[in-house]
């Protein structure tokens, strides 16, 4: 093989969304050379789905002009069914009126009040009306607003770069291996610094919100280098995702006064959550859905109504615009006449890639930010709103981090990293000589059904212990797999056979994060253990590999401001 | 059902049509269908995605003859006939392959960009144009302490362009573009006006100078082809057309081939 293309910068930033994005403008802008290298064009980041919006205690609403990032904190650490680290969420809260100002700053168009204020509207979870939104294209928004500021700076960014590993030497990451996908050659980065911000890795579920990209590509890639995930047992469903095909239907809309109906036509939430109703947590609402339909008040097929046909034409189109398209492009189905049908769907990952406060890893040199890491500012349940603020904070506090850590990170040796895509390219070539009928998009499937059935929104021990068996039998399945596409260019079969081996491994520990947990807390529902157990509970669960092989530990949950209490809507 | 599907290993060079036989799902998209060809048929065959929800803008390929996002289009509507589109002709419209449209869909990639694969195009020429216009926020004065007051009204003028999900589409869809390599083309036009018409910014005319060039605003011809298959809705020919009055009510002499 002739000399492998090695690039070398200060801070290497895998992952063009909204946490990579802003770490990227941090760093550019003190004058690091900052490199971007993301699987897809930055615009096409997950991120850019977000609906909406993002939570900031501005007081803007009326009623809320008294509202704190205090009283945010609180609804966020008990949102987190108090599994939050309250140091974080302090963090998180404290500084979201200046993340959200200076978005504005920067150029996004925010939906306004009539007094030219950011307005805000009512979340699930949340005391006061605090999610500031641009209409139901939030993250779009905000997506395109970072890129812009991106690209003025000119930072340097590798679109269609699908990272492979991470180089790790002498006890720290020194950069990664990753394909150019228009070419199909192995490339390597070197940087005394590299960031992950890859994102959810959603798609190891049947049903999921997520674009098809959320493979979680970074969590796999950490725990391979020795990192843990934390807390991957907690996995959020959102209660309304349009039936079919799991398009989201945003939080919004019942924060515009959208009502849930069973097939009785029966306001049900009233049942579940007698003070918020449809308002409650997605945790709540979720597992009241999947009660209505098990016990057959759903509609054929498994959905109930979200009906805003009340609200009228002009709030729907004014508010409400991207998902009254997304019913009639996906659905058919018109929410200014017709109720949309909609079922739960996996929508995001609490747990991550285990870093501290300020964004670092166990790994000298590696951080994380991001949907990808696990702070943890969500605990066990993520409120609505909370995450698009999650990435634009911490992806600002994670790039100050690697800045003040800098001076202390000698250059690495390019050699090393040319070594490790040798060794990179060893790998990948053995596996484009494999050949045989074993093809991914089975496991895949195979895989995805598995996790929903036997890791969804309800979990016992029996159930789980087969899904486990299940993944284990899809791993072995998975390291016979081959692809028919031998080339170079494009070779879309080869990065989702990677894509795969990684999901497998996010699989696992999730599965084996729930079975550890013998308790009900947030998303993680077990019907074997149906209440909360904080005595020997209320920690962190750690995923870590040893020589193949995945092991459980626990480490302790920060409180400091609110006691665990018990959580009520 | 059959897909037709255009093809292209840079390996070997020659393009090429592959036909595929499909049994349509109802709900069942263009992008669907292409990801059961890839599992039934063929891996090798290359096309981007990321959203499956018509909001990254990863996915515009030419479906029969139009610029389409691959995951918004149904396939039962193409072949009943119900979403039909026409278009002004373009150089990269043009008839090359024939097709049945009542059975079969033809899939091509989005023209007047270079191919790199199959239905995968090089994006460059289309970024380089919207970076080439400046499309960054410049605020009139220093940020206040506070969020910048904005009229409601004006935050809805502005949606009609901030909603450009840079799909190309448009940019695939216009016979300048098809014509005149040197053309900004419609996306990076109408993102220019939403910056122009930003009440944040000074309004001093300089961003309608960026593009005051026979390869700017004064190219456009008002075939409207872009209004037509932007499937987020914005109205490119609408920004183009103002920009020109605006520019001409401050003397400005047309100097192009179209009527504003
Ligand atoms: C439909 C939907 C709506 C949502 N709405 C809201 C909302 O209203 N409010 C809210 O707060 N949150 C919302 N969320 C959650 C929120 O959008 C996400 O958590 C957040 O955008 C994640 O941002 P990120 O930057 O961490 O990752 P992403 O935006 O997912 O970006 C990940 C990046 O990593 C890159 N990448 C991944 N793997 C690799 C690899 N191997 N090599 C190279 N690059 C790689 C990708 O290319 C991409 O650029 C929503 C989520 C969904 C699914
Ligand atoms: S104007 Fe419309 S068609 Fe053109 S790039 Fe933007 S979203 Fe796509
Ligand atoms: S895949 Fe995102 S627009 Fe089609």
């Amino acid at each position: 093989m002739p000399d492998p293309v090695v690039h070398t910068h200060d801070v290497c930033i895998i992952g063009g969304g909204l946490a990579g994005l802003r770490a990227a403008l941090a760093c550019s802008t003190a004058g690091l050379d900052t490199a971007v290298i993301s699987k897809v064009h930055p615009l096409r980041s997950h991120s850019v789905a977000a609906q909406g919006g993002i939570n900031a205690a501005l007081g803007n609403a009326e009623g809320a002009e008294h509202d704190d990032w205090e009283a945010h904190a609180f609804d966020t650490v008990k949102g987190s069914d108090y599994l939050a680290d309250q140091d974080a969420v302090a963090r998180l809260c404290r500084d979201a009126p200046a993340a959200v100002i200076e978005l504005e700053h920067m150029g996004t168009v925010f939906s306004r009040r009539d007094d030219g204020r950011i307005a805000q509207r009512p979340f699930g979870g949340a005391g006061v009306p605090r999610t500031c939104y641009a209409a139901d294209r939030t993250g779009h928004n905000l997506l395109h607003t970072l890129y812009e500021q991106v690209t003025a700076r000119g930072t340097r960014v590798y679109e269609e770069y699908f990272v492979t590993s991470l180089v790790r030497n002498g006890g720290r990451c020194t950069g990664c291996t990753a394909i150019a996908i228009p070419s199909g050659e192995l490339h390597g980065f070197s940087a005394p610094a590299v960031l992950l911000a890859t994102g959810g890795f959603g798609r190891i579920f049947s049903r999921s919100t997520n674009a098809l990209i959320n493979t979680g590509d970074g969590g796999a890639l950490a725990l391979r280098a020795g990192v843990p995930l934390k807390d991957m047992e907690f996995v959020q469903f959102h209660p309304t995702s349009l039936f079919g095909t799991n398009i989201l239907i945003t939080e919004g809309a019942r924060g515009e006064g959208a009502i849930l109906k069973n097939r009785g036509g029966e306001r049900f939430m009233e049942r579940y959550a007698p003070a918020s109703v449809d308002l409650a947590p997605r945790d709540v609402v979720a597992r009241a859905i999947e009660t209505e339909i098990s016990a057959g008040r759903g509609f054929p097929g498994g959905f109930v109504h979200l009906d805003l046909t009340h609200l009228g034409a002009e709030k729907i189109m004014e508010r409400l615009p991207g998902i009254r398209q997304i019913a009639m492009d996906f659905a058919g189905v018109d929410p200014i006449l017709e109720p949309v049908p909609v079922q739960p769907a996996q929508h995001y990952s609490m747990g991550g890639i285990d870093v501290d406060i300020d964004g670092s890893t166990r790994l000298p040199g590696l951080y994380a930010a991001g949907e990808c890491a696990c702070v943890s500012v969500h605990g066990a349940n993520r409120l609505g709103g909370n995450s698009l603020l999650e990435t634009v904070v911490f992806g600002r506090l994670v790039a100050n981090t690697m800045i003040a850590d800098l001076p202390s990170l000698p250059p690495p040796d390019g050699a090393l990293v040319r070594e490790a895509v040798r060794a990179e390219k060893s790998r990948i070539d053995a596996i484009l000589a494999r050949n045989g009928d074993e093809r991914a998009p089975a496991i895949l499937r195979d895989m995805k059904a598995a996790m929903f059935e036997h890791f969804g929104i309800f979990r016992d021990e029996t159930t789980m212990r087969e899904g486990l068996a299940a993944i284990t039998a899809l791993q072995e399945r998975c390291r016979r797999a081959s692809v028919g596409n031998k080339g170079t260019v494009f070779n879309q079969a080869l990065h989702r056979l990677l894509e795969l081996e990684g999901m497998l491994l996010l699989a696992e520990a999730v599965a084996r994060g729930a079975m550890f947990r013998k308790e009900s807390r947030g998303s993680h529902t077990r019907t074997d253990f149906p209440d909360r157990n904080d005595t020997e509970f209320l920690v962190h669960t750690l995923a870590s590999l040893d020589d193949g092989k995945m092991a459980i530990t626990q480490s302790p949950v920060t409180l400091g401001m609110f006691e665990p209490r018990e959580r009520v809507y | 059902m059959i897909l037709r599907i255009f093809r292209y290993d840079p390996a070997t060079g020659t393009p090429r049509y592959d036909d595929f036989e499909i049994d349509p799902d109802p709900g069942m998209t263009v992008l669907a269908a292409l990801f059961a060809v890839q599992e039934q048929y063929d891996d090798s065959l290359a096309f981007r995605y990321s959203c499956r929800g018509a909001v990254c803008g990863t996915c515009a390929v030419l479906v029969n003859k139009v610029p389409r996002l691959a995951c918004r289009t149904q396939v039962q509507a193409l072949l009943d006939g119900t979403d039909e589109m026409t278009l002004v002709p373009s150089p990269g419209s043009a008839e090359t392959h024939p097709f049945d449209p009542a059975r079969e869909i033809l899939i091509e990639p989005l023209p007047h960009l270079p191919v790199i694969r199959d239905l995968v195009v090089d994006w460059d020429e289309f970024f380089e144009k919207y970076r080439a216009l400046g499309p960054v926020f410049r605020p009139k004065d220093s940020p206040p302490e506070n969020e910048r007051l904005m009229e409601p009204g004006a935050v809805h003028a502005l949606e009609a362009y901030t909603n450009c999900i840079l799909c190309a589409a448009c940019y695939g869809a216009c016979p300048v573009d098809g014509k005149d390599p040197a053309y900004s083309g419609p996306a990076a036009l109408a993102k220019l006006y939403r910056f122009h018409s930003d009440p944040r910014e000074a309004r001093d005319g300089s961003r309608l100078a960026a593009a005051d060039s026979p390869e700017g605003w004064w190219a456009c011809e008002f075939h409207t082809n872009c209004r037509r298959v932007c499937p987020k809705g914005v109205p490119p020919d609408i920004a183009i057309g103002k920009a020109r009055q605006e520019l001409q009510r401050g003397g400005r002499k047309p100097s192009g081939p179209g009527r504003p």
